[in-house]
């Protein structure tokens, strides 16, 4: 398959030329740097911040490519979203505030990919992965099967993470996970070519991954994704990515 | 002429639900017409309008179950305990994956989390793939490791994903399948929703009024044909997830997303309508999705769909949110090999708008050799699966 546009969106700012040459400098001992979703539509004013941050990821990556919303829309384009725990917001909210304000069907980790196949009209195969790094890895070996076997003619591979409202909780596992928490959304569309793509353990990591780990921080699920970002800025080509949660680790590596 | 994908076999299952606490319990109950549905003691529950639901009462009592023990993962550890009483993992563990559905995830112990258990551990279990991981463990699994949660779709596409996982050469045995566990969390957030009935889960009758939960674990072991010479319970032949883009709660008015996954995994399984012979549908016994689901199934089988069997099980389990629909895909191969299609409990009075054969009161002696089973759920998600029962 083949990299046709990248969207990013993290704590630092927009793209990959707002992350700092190091994250762990620049977050300056905070533990959670945080990602405020751009102003949205009337549609989503009850949606969750997370929603809102899945929906401006994408309309990123049609900003940085020149698209048109209507290049995605339809039956054609697969959307395959990741996450490790940006439902966890919506979870606690509902969890610490009986008869609160927000809408059940928040909390479902599909209310964000729900969000963005609405936004984009986006009618197409569809898969939800929960987990980080190397989740995202599985994804992205999904969207190259979906496009090699004809299922799609466009592959979006989307990532969410927000930590902030769950803070203390990661607080609580923090030999478990990197520092600084950085939020983000990222997303990665990808259309047909030859099968270059190979997919397998990675204990080593890959140097892209690597770099987008030192300058953006811990994104868990949107790792893989900033480093294929950061590819086009390294002129990485062919490209690998890898990712790790919870002790697995994936890769995908150009055959 | 269709291209069918390289098999993958359901080479056995194991299941614990609040019919049975095994295989063997479950299609009984199933084909006898037990009514899985009580009042919930497991959690208070006194300030529901609803406080009913499928609930497991008591687990195996070989499970040595710690207190604040993780439920979901006592589900699977009950459903994995079953499947390996009928099958061996002969793979080696690098070789193992599992892929598991889930709604829920360990919501229950983010509720412990927060009120007042501030260990390490019990903030990580709250992360929805903590019970995958926890399963994978105990199997000795260390391929890959996929929780999915295309919400109450998810045990569909799970079984798809594993399967895929085979196809690829990824993993050379897969334990997929689906999960939930009842939690106060999810009975309040249907509470609210008013999604549930105050009456009996009566799918595609005239008077239903709505679902109630449940929960469950449901587990097929699948390999790749050319690996299984055993015994079987079928094949998976084929498999879609697609997503409606119109609604974050609630189906799209004219079905369009189910039919488009009805209609990409029959492709994928290389089947016409004309080989379909029952189908294990989502039926919620919500006014909206059991019509919605009718009108589907005619315009995707045209006049095949009078003339076959059409069931719901949540009727006598409630719907079981990630479990759901692959305790569905075992039911259809269980109706294959034992030539019964069990009933749908609670339809009695027809309705004009679901005018199909729903398999009233009774079982159906019938042995379909081709199933579609359907599924859906929050976020426009849905989920088809063609299966085949074994001939053998």
């Amino acid at each position: 398959m083949r990299l046709a546009a990248v969207g990013v969106l993290t704590g630092w700012g927009e793209g990959v030329a707002a992350l700092p040459d190091d994250a762990r400098r620049a977050a300056r001992g905070r533990r959670v740097v945080a990602l405020s979703p751009p102003p949205s539509s009337e549609r989503l004013r009850r949606a969750t911040r997370e929603c809102r941050l899945g929906v401006a990821a994408v309309r990123s990556l049609l900003a940085a490519a020149g698209l048109e919303p209507a290049a995605i829309a339809g039956a054609d384009t697969a959307l395959l979203y990741v996450s490790a725990g940006a439902y966890g917001a919506a979870n606690r909210a509902f969890i610490e505030s009986p008869g609160g304000a927000l809408h059940f069907p928040y909390t479902a980790p599909s209310a964000v990919p729900a969000e963005v196949t609405i936004e984009f009209g986006l009618t197409g195969p569809y898969i939800i992965l929960i987990g980080g790094g190397a989740v995202t890895i599985e994804a992205l070996a999904q969207a190259e099967r979906l496009l090699g076997q004809g299922s799609c003619e466009r592959a979006l591979v989307l990532a969410v993470e927000t930590f902030a409202e769950c803070a203390d909780l990661y607080a609580r596992a923090r030999w478990a996970v990197g520092s600084p928490l950085v939020e983000a959304a990222a997303c990665a569309l990808f259309t047909p070519g030859p099968p270059v793509l190979t997919v397998g353990p990675a204990p080593g990591g890959s140097r892209l991954t690597d770099l987008a780990r030192r300058r953006a921080g811990e994104t868990f699920a949107c790792g893989p994704l900033i480093g294929l970002a950061l590819a086009r800025e390294t002129g990485d080509d062919p490209w690998s990515v890898s990712g790790q949660w919870r002790g697995r680790s994936a890769a995908l590596l150009a055959r | 002429m269709l291209l069918r994908p390289e098999p993958v076999v359901a080479v056995a299952a194991g299941v614990v639900t609040p019919l049975g606490t095994d295989l063997d319990a479950f299609w009984s109950a199933l084909v006898t017409g037990i009514d899985g549905i009580s009042v919930i003691e497991g959690f208070p529950v006194a300030d529901l309008r609803v406080p009913r639901g499928g609930e497991i009462k008591k687990l195996p009592p070989s499970l040595a179950v710690a207190p604040g023990a993780c439920r979901a993962t006592l589900l699977l550890e009950a459903a994995a305990r079953d499947l390996r009483a009928r099958a061996s993992l002969d793979a080696a563990p690098a070789r193992r994956a599992v892929v598991l559905g889930t709604a829920l995830g360990g919501v229950e112990q983010l509720e412990r989390a927060l009120a007042g258990d501030r260990s390490a551990r019990r903030a990580a279990a709250a992360l929805y793939d903590s019970p995958a991981r926890a399963l994978a463990r105990r199997l000795d699994a260390r391929g890959p490791v996929l929780t999915v949660s295309t919400a109450c779709a998810s045990g569909a596409t799970a079984l798809g994903v594993g399967a895929d996982l085979l196809r690829a050469g990824r993993a050379d045995l897969v334990v997929a399948g689906g999960y939930d566990a009842l939690c106060r969390f999810v009975m309040r957030g249907f509470d609210a929703l008013r999604s549930l009935t105050r009456e009996r889960v009566r799918p595609f009758d005239r008077r239903r009024s709505g679902l109630l939960l449940g929960e469950a674990a449901a587990l097929v072991l699948l390999a790749r044909e050319a690996d299984a010479s055993g015994p079987r319970l079928g094949r998976l032949l084929g498999h879609a997830s697609t997503s409606d883009g119109a609604h974050i709660a609630a189906p799209d008015p004219q079905g369009r997303g189910l039919e488009a996954s009805v209609r990409a995994a029959m492709r994928h399984a290389g089947v016409t309508a004309d080989d379909i012979e029952f189908v294990s549908a989502h039926g919620t016994a919500t006014p909206l999705n059991d019509r919605i689901e009718t009108a589907v199934i005619k315009r995707v089988l045209g006049p095949r769909a009078r003339a076959i069997p059409v069931n719901s099980i949540k009727g006598a389990l409630g719907h079981t949110m990630g479990a759901a629909a692959a305790l569905e895909a075992i039911m259809c191969l269980l109706a294959s090999r034992h030539g019964v299609v069990p009933p749908t409990l609670g339809f009695e009075e027809p309705d004009p708008e679901c005018d199909l054969d729903y398999v009233p009161r009774l079982p159906r002696a019938s042995r379909p050799r081709v199933s579609l089973s359907t599924s859906a759920g929050f976020g426009g998600c849905n989920a088809a699966l063609i299966l085949e029962g074994a001939t053998r």
